[in-house]
């Protein structure tokens, strides 16, 4: 009961933190990373589910957000939806394609499940980058409008009524994510991760609920990518790579696998690391690397595991 | 009287001071790391160079001011994303108001989508996609012209060396290449040429002879390469190691240093490079003499032939500042770049259109020319046909 008032507390002061936060920063800049990582919270949140509460390190997310970018860009472009229609369809779109991947994908585990997930990112970029007909290959989508009307009640264009929208979508999906986790299936999922067998021998049919993770880890993706597209107006096949997969996990592994506040905290620091590291110029890449092998080593918990054994070390102390 | 005249040189002095005390921050986003840095780092470069030599000569004079430039340059590694996050910082953090650089399509493209909306000046040099310049963007220039101008002008000259049946080697995944190769394709077409294969190659490719062997076996009359530096070097290499003995033609824009660490003179020798008329020591204008100098003296390595793209950007931006004699309000500084002359200081050989050097597009355009290597250097041997006002109407007609 205590822990979870404590939990309570957390969670409602960083929210307090997020609405309060366009209010402190006084350079716009940071407003934009700041949406850039809430949009990150999202992907991460989803990766969280198949990597962290399932046990299987999918490296296709960058690959999900640029179908769920793509195709809310194409349906408003073909069909002349509206944004928000677009938006709200992109993760189905994208979970339609995680249906027609994870099959085949689940079938194997472990370090091979990491290698055929990394081929479909290599496929998905590579379709993105050569079906020049719909995606206009490298060149990339241009012009992608913004949700709601010029003359409506928000100003879109302007990065602080963006924020609200992300913060509001970033923090619903994490309560879903929460929901999906404390829920049985989450149990279960949870499960497999500890012991596939022992799930397989008492009846469960584990490989429904593996499939199930990675197709809703999918769609917070294809969300993720949906609202990315209307906020930078533009998207080009490289920002779906697998170096940006990688960044996926690595929000994960950071912020600490398995649990809620982790990918938070990991998607804001693989967002701001590399921006604040620019003063060191051509040595920015070399120290973003350095610094992520050195947690990764040193904190294989991430940021909340080794936040929680202090703070456990600190109230024992006190007893 | 005495007093007076002191009081007037301590006026002088001081107003010397203080328009010397202004300083003028320009930005540059470009790819100083990673593939696309064999264009982005000159590019950076380019721009430095202009900056030291404007305010050696002076600085930018507005109205009683004069403007010192300073440059800020954050590398955007190509990637959308990157240059997105760089060109907010600079606008936003770092007050900047005149954005440089720009070598690559992809984060050109991105910066380009919302740049309209920004108190902001982006001048858009070595990327060559069309689009970036289709959007009549009016606070965006670039100095560069599409890569299908240039495509169309090499498929003439290919045509009219007599050559039929031509196989394309090139990073057909980036768009503006591929742009290049429809245009070249279209021109020998007319001259009852034809490509008799397309084959592609990744940026980080570098063994392409499974490529060249498939193409050797369909006996060409002549290879067009297109890409970028590295691996177009390598495929001059390969080929020449594969005994493919045909007329080698390419689109690289790549200087004798950069394809030297991958290819000898001799396996580079009789390649043709048909792109705009860059810069190249054995036919550049005095300017271009100056600038490969003071390049080399400067950074201790010649400059890319794309590289002055940046270098004119800078003095344009200069002439456009002066001319709408602010360096406050951005719009009139973007207005005053459509209507200016081509600078006296630049390198390249821009064609103006209704005597301007941007035309409604904002786009400028070269001419463009038949380069070779001959003995170690890229030697210009002929213009190639360049109608420019042509162009920019069909450019104007593109949504």
């Amino acid at each position: 009961m205590m822990t979870l008032n404590r939990t309570f507390i957390f969670y409602a002061v960083a929210l307090v933190g997020f609405i309060l936060l366009p209010q402190l920063i006084a350079v716009k800049y940071y407003l934009h990373l700041s949406v850039l990582a809430l949009i990150w919270v999202i992907a991460a949140q989803g990766q969280n589910l198949i990597q962290g509460y399932t046990g299987y390190v999918s490296i296709v997310q960058a690959g999900f957000m640029g179908i769920g970018a793509y195709s809310t860009a194409l349906m408003g472009i073909h069909s002349d939806m509206p944004v928000w229609l677009t938006i709200t369809l992109a993760p189905f779109v994208t979970a339609f394609f995680a249906l027609l991947t994870g099959y085949p994908s689940l079938r194997v585990k472990g370090h091979y499940f990491a290698i055929v997930t990394l081929a479909f990112n290599m496929v998905i970029f590579i379709v993105l980058m050569n079906f020049h007909e719909l995606t206009q290959g490298e060149a990339g989508i241009t012009g992608i409008p913004k949700p709601g009307a010029k003359d409506g009640l928000f100003n879109w264009r302007d990065r602080e009524t963006y924020y609200y929208f992300v913060l509001i979508i970033a923090v619903l999906m994490t309560a879903l994510a929460a929901l999906i986790v404390r829920s049985r299936i989450g149990q279960t999922l949870i499960a497999i991760r500890q012991n596939e067998d022992l799930v397989g021998a008492i009846g469960i049919a584990a490989w429904k609920y593996k499939l199930f993770a990675f197709v809703i880890s999918a769609m917070f993706g294809g969300l993720a990518g949906a609202i990315y597209a209307h906020y930078q107006s533009f998207i080009n096949p490289e920002i779906f790579g697998v170096a940006q997969s990688l960044d996926a996990i690595l929000a994960v592994i950071i912020g600490g696998s398995g649990t809620i506040a982790g990918p938070i905290i990991g998607a804001f620091f693989v967002v701001f690391l590399p921006e604040y590291l620019r003063f060191a110029d051509s040595f920015r890449l070399i120290l973003y690397g350095l610094v992520l092998v050195l947690a990764t080593i040193f904190m294989p918990r991430g940021i909340v595991g080794v936040t929680t054994d202090l703070m456990a070390k600190w109230g024992r102390g006190k007893t | 009287m005495r007093l007076t005249a002191i009081t007037a040189a301590f006026a002088l002095t001081a107003t010397a001071a203080f328009a010397a005390d202004k300083t003028l921050d320009i930005g540059v986003s470009d790819a100083l790391t990673g593939g696309g840095a064999v264009y982005g780092l000159p590019q950076a470069n380019a721009v430095n160079l202009a900056a030291k030599e404007i305010n050696a000569s002076g600085g930018i004079k507005v109205g009683d001011d004069t403007y010192m430039l300073k440059v800020i340059a954050y590398d955007d590694k190509a990637n959308p994303t990157e240059a997105s996050n760089a060109v907010r910082k600079l606008i936003d953090r770092d007050g900047v108001k005149y954005i440089l650089g720009f070598c690559c399509s992809g984060a050109t493209g991105a910066v380009a989508s919302f740049i309209e909306n920004e108190d902001a000046v982006m001048l858009v040099g070595n990327a060559a996609e069309r689009s970036i310049t289709t959007r009549e963007i009016p606070n965006l220039t670039r100095t560069r012209p599409p890569a299908d101008y240039t495509g169309a002008a090499a498929g003439t000259f290919v045509a009219e060396k007599g050559h039929k049946r031509v196989a394309v080697l090139g990073a057909l995944d980036v768009g503006f290449y591929a742009s290049y190769v429809d245009a070249f394709e279209k021109e020998l077409n007319k001259a009852g040429g034809e490509i008799v294969s397309r084959e592609a190659f990744g940026l980080k490719d570098r063994d392409m002879s499974p490529q060249l062997t498939k193409i050797r076996g369909q006996d060409p009359d002549a290879i067009l390469v297109v890409g970028y530096v590295e691996p177009a070097a390598f495929i001059y290499r390969q080929a020449v190691e594969l005994g493919i003995d045909v007329p080698r033609y390419g689109f690289t824009s790549g200087s004798e240093e950069q394809f030297l660490r991958v290819a000898t003179s001799e396996q580079m020798e009789g390649v043709w490079d048909l792109r705009p008329t860059e810069l190249t020591l054995l036919s550049a204008s005095e300017n271009g003499k100056a600038y490969h100098a003071n390049y080399s003296a400067e950074f201790g390595i010649a400059p890319s032939p794309s590289s002055p793209y940046a270098y004119d950007q800078t003095y344009a931006l200069k002439d456009a500042i002066e001319a709408a004699g602010t360096v406050e309000d951005t719009q009139a500084v973007a207005v005053a770049l459509r209507e200016l002359s081509v600078p006296d200081e630049v390198v390249m050989q821009y064609l103006p259109v209704d005597e301007k050097m941007f035309d409604v597009n904002g786009q400028a355009y070269t001419s463009n020319g038949a380069f070779q290597w001959q003995s170690g250097n890229w030697v210009f041997i002929q213009d190639l046909p360049s109608d420019a006002a042509a162009y920019s109407a069909f450019l104007s007609t593109i949504d």
